[in-house]
């Protein structure tokens, strides 16, 4: 089981890192055309399309990525003190009444969408003679099916979560606070921040101390 | 800890029942709802599902859908309901998609992380506490500096809080630094780049309001300024009144590493003035120091002097050039600037083969500083300008006013008073802060200037910063694969949370505006009547309160589309110039800026207070979450004050959007 899930983890993780490096591109080709433009003088039209398409994909394709890497925001007033099986509880419930219909209905809608695109060939109108844009629409039901999927297995991990009593493990990603990796970037050890340690120790003490001299002092 | 966690839960629970019971004390019996009363229904579940914790985007989502469903098939057979839902789903995704204001997100994303692995805040924190060690509370002013610069960059709050955390609250707990207000500086400094412009928090708002991004970042700039200002002021004054708060560090945190020959050169007296000796020995050659590293030192004692007189020049050519807006001038400087840019370069850049293994972080510093040209050049412009102007005074020049003199008198008393004081300690400070501070703030400078001035849409400029950001890191020799990799890696993620919020919200805000709660609010709020300050109040409190259990992008997304409609209904209130002082078509820009300077709080209110937890996250454990909660609070309380300054003087943050787009 916790095999099937890691597996399916890995497809999301792969296209999510496959498309990630549209955002390379989308940097080259903008700084390509900017200097185009400004300095050459031969703007190219098409680049406007272009790159909202690699930011449609960038970002649609990421969604089951994100959610495989549980980077969707959340708000965390009570989540993180709920024990896990009551989290799974709640997760598992919400996953059913709001993430299904949601993603089930896009994704259908998604799909409607993207054929009427492919069967009229359609194409972008910004500039005459536009790139296609049925590719760009087809992500719509590409991008939902991946969530659903993946949220699936969410689902499976709380149904998982709610027999153990733990959450099954994930395979780890690159992580926007890295703590271990900004250590060593600054050259900072652990062994530094015990040995802080005592300052704050002997300010506290100190402090505590003069609040009771204080205290006498008052009585 | 038992009891602590009882605690969370029922302060959680407690906020969802005051939800849930306000809305049905508020609301009439069931049996009479109209649509409307759906629509604020669905408004209240979603801030009590949101508190529980599950992915926002989906529970947007997912509740847009099924209450748009309701909405139309109130109207209609549930045929053509489905159908209808199905399709503005389609069209709403569509649009986030192919939204040219949002397409900037992953290239400003992309940027910070590029920045933030440069690994130069090491650097910028050391030189930038060097340079300002004699004022009270050093150690915190500089903290405060390194995040507002840092956290402008990168726009990363916990990167930047952690980072701050392993190296300046370890210096500061050894210089005995107050606890609580070590930590009240790392937080609050770290979530100034939410507000300072280039920040992902003003595109948002852009988007959802309509609102040109162009505008809100030049309307950012001052209030962001002036926040960081009222920081650092905040912490000066109370370290001067109580020293023990902020004692002035240990020497051994304080001495400058000078390289031998400079010591040599010095005579040993590093207090000695730098420049007359550096250009005698640069003329007749001291015995046994390369001229390539006498040339260097020269260059860069010249920096102070470009940086005094640019300003200076810039504003001569201003107030004498007769029409202002005249895009020839624009060219000109254009070129010039071109010409000084090589000039400059070439006067920094070190000879390959002069580099050794002593001066290592001497030679790493270098790169940068011939790296970041492209935003030196908007300065170094002007002393040509300055020195050709006067000499031959074009007939299109009108004579400066009498005000400029008195600002070129400062300027040469600035000038004497740095040349009088820079000794070679303080010439080996402006070395490290050539290699990190002014890299940094160039780029900066490079993309919002580009921005304001709009030589570049918002979106080219966040290119042209992503390209930076390869520079910087490339100049720091830190660019490798893997960190493009890593990078990429994480701009995905980061833009697909954003993005997928905004595919959820904008169909939950299409849900609420079809089961008309909209209406209903609006009519509320229209029988209440109130001028339009007290709306503004209103709502700014309400942002506020909301950013105690929710994070700013959730208040974006959510509610904002719920309060610009009202916004545009006071837009036209025939009282807003006399009582507000601006017009109404600046009321979207100004309300913007308010939720902007208003959101910094969301970031230390606790208990989502990010900032606190990521501190404590890198913090000696004897340092608990209650300290660090106590040490933000006065800077909460500067965040308010800010907000109100910022109310009663709106031109702070509408002068330059007017300057510029008038």
């Amino acid at each position: 089981m916790q095999k099937a899930l890691l597996g399916i983890d890995k497809i999301s993780t792969f296209v999510g890192h496959a498309f990630s490096w549209l955002i390379v591109a989308l940097t080259a080709l903008m700084t390509w055309e900017i200097f185009s433009r400004r300095f050459f003088d031969s703007p190219h039209a098409w680049t406007f399309d272009a790159q909202i398409q690699l930011y449609g994909f960038l970002f649609m394709t990421a969604g089951a990525y994100t959610l495989a890497a549980q980077g969707m925001v959340r708000g965390d007033v009570l989540y993180g003190f709920l024990a896990p099986r009551v989290q799974a509880t709640v997760d598992l419930v919400l996953y059913v009444c709001f993430f299904i219909p949601g993603i089930v209905a896009l994704t259908y809608a998604g799909w409607i969408y993207a054929g009427e695109s492919w069967a009229i060939g359609e194409r972008s109108t910004v500039m005459s003679n536009g790139p296609p844009l049925y590719w760009f629409k087809s992500i719509i039901p590409f991008a939902g099916a991946l969530i659903g999927v993946q949220g699936l297995v969410e689902i499976t991990r709380c149904v998982l979560c709610l027999r153990d009593g733990e959450w099954p493990s994930r395979k780890e990603d690159v992580e926007e606070v890295d703590v271990d990796k900004l250590k060593e970037m600054v050259h900072v050890k652990d062994e530094d921040i015990a040995k802080l340690d005592d300052l704050v120790v002997q300010q506290e003490k100190k402090k505590a101390e003069a609040a009771g001299s204080h205290g006498e002092g008052a009585a | 800890m038992k009891v602590k966690i009882r605690k969370e839960l029922i302060f959680g629970l407690a906020l969802m029942a005051i939800v849930v019971i306000s809305t049905l004390w508020a609301m009439p019996p069931l049996s009479k709802w109209s649509n409307g009363h759906y629509g604020l229904f669905m408004l209240s579940m979603i801030v009590v599902a949101i508190m529980l914790g599950f992915p926002t985007a989906f529970t947007l989502m997912g509740m847009g859908v099924i209450f748009t469903f309701i909405a139309y098939r109130s109207g209609a057979p549930s045929g053509i309901a489905i159908r209808q839902t199905l399709d503005l789903m389609t069209q709403r995704a569509y649009s986030v998609m192919t939204n040219d204001v949002l397409i900037s997100v992953p290239l400003f994303v992309f940027m910070g992380y590029l920045v933030e692995r440069a690994a130069l805040i090491e650097r910028l924190f050391k030189s930038l506490h060097l340079a300002i060690g004699r004022i009270p509370g050093s150690l915190a002013v500089a903290t405060l500096a390194t995040c507002a610069v840092f956290a402008t960059a990168t726009g990363i709050i916990g990167a930047v809080v952690t980072l701050m955390g392993l190296l300046a609250f370890p210096a500061m707990l050894r210089s005995k630094y107050d606890i609580k207000l070590s930590a009240g500086v790392i937080t609050a400094g770290g979530t100034l780049g939410i507000l300072i412009p280039p920040s992902v928090l003003l595109i948002l708002y852009g988007a959802t309001a309509s609102v040109s991004v162009v505008q809100l970042y030049a309307g950012a700039f001052f209030p962001g300024i002036m926040l960081a200002g009222m920081y650092i002021v905040y912490v000066i004054v109370r370290a001067a009144l109580n020293p023990r708060l902020a004692p002035k560090p240990p020497p051994e945190e304080t001495r400058v590493d000078m390289p031998e020959w400079a010591l040599r050169l010095s005579g040993g007296n590093v207090n000695r003035l730098a420049f007359p000796v550096i250009a005698r020995a640069l003329a007749s050659g001291a015995a046994g120091i390369a001229r390539s590293k006498l040339a260097v030192r020269f260059a860069m004692s010249l920096v102070p002097l470009v940086l005094i007189v640019a300003p200076v020049a810039v504003v001569y050519s201003a107030v004498t050039t007769v029409d202002v807006v005249d895009t020839g001038g624009l060219e000109e400087i254009g070129t010039e600037q071109a010409a000084e840019q090589e000039e400059f370069a070439g006067g920094v850049e070190e000879p390959p083969g002069s580099e050794e293994a002593a001066a290592a972080p001497a030679a790493a510093a270098k790169p940068p500083a011939a790296a970041e040209k492209p935003a030196v050049a908007e300065k170094p412009a002007a002393p040509l300008a300055a020195k050709a102007s006067p000499s031959a005074p074009a007939p299109d020049r009108k004579p400066p006013p009498l005000w400029f003199w008195g600002l070129l008198a400062l300027a040469l008393v600035l000038l004497g008073v740095v040349y009088a004081t820079l000794t070679f300690e303080r010439l080996e400070i402006l070395k490290m802060l050539l290699g990190s501070f002014f890299p940094l703030s160039a780029l900066i400078l490079a993309v919002l200037g580009s921005i304001i001035f709009g030589w570049a849409t918002p979106t080219e400029a966040a290119a042209m910063g992503a390209a930076g950001g390869f520079v910087l890191a490339a100049g720091y020799g830190k660019l490798s694969l893997n960190l493009v990799k890593e990078s990429a890696y994480l701009t995905a993620k980061t833009t697909a949370m954003v993005c997928w919020l905004f595919v959820g919200s904008s169909i939950f805000s299409a849900a609420f505006a079809l089961l008309g709660g909209q209406q209903i609010i609006e009519h509320w709020v229209l029988s209440l009547h109130m001028t339009p300050v007290q709306f503004l109040l209103l709502t700014q409190v309400v942002i506020f309160l909301l950013g105690w259990p929710l994070e700013w992008t959730e208040i974006i997304v959510i509610f904002m589309p719920i309060f610009l409609p009202l916004v545009g209904i006071f837009q036209n209130d025939p009282n807003l110039h006399s009582s507000m002082g601006i017009d109404g078509k600046d009321l979207p820009l100004f309300f913007g800026l308010l939720v902007a300077l208003n959101l910094q709080t969301a970031f230390l209110s606790p208990p989502v207070a990010m900032a606190a937890f990521y501190l404590k996250g890198v913090a000696p454990k004897h340092v608990t979450l209650n300290q660090i909660f106590a040490g933000m609070m006065p800077f909460m309380a500067i965040q308010v004050f800010a907000l109100v300054v910022l109310y009663l003087f709106p031109d702070i943050g509408l002068w330059l959007p007017h300057l510029v787009y008038k």
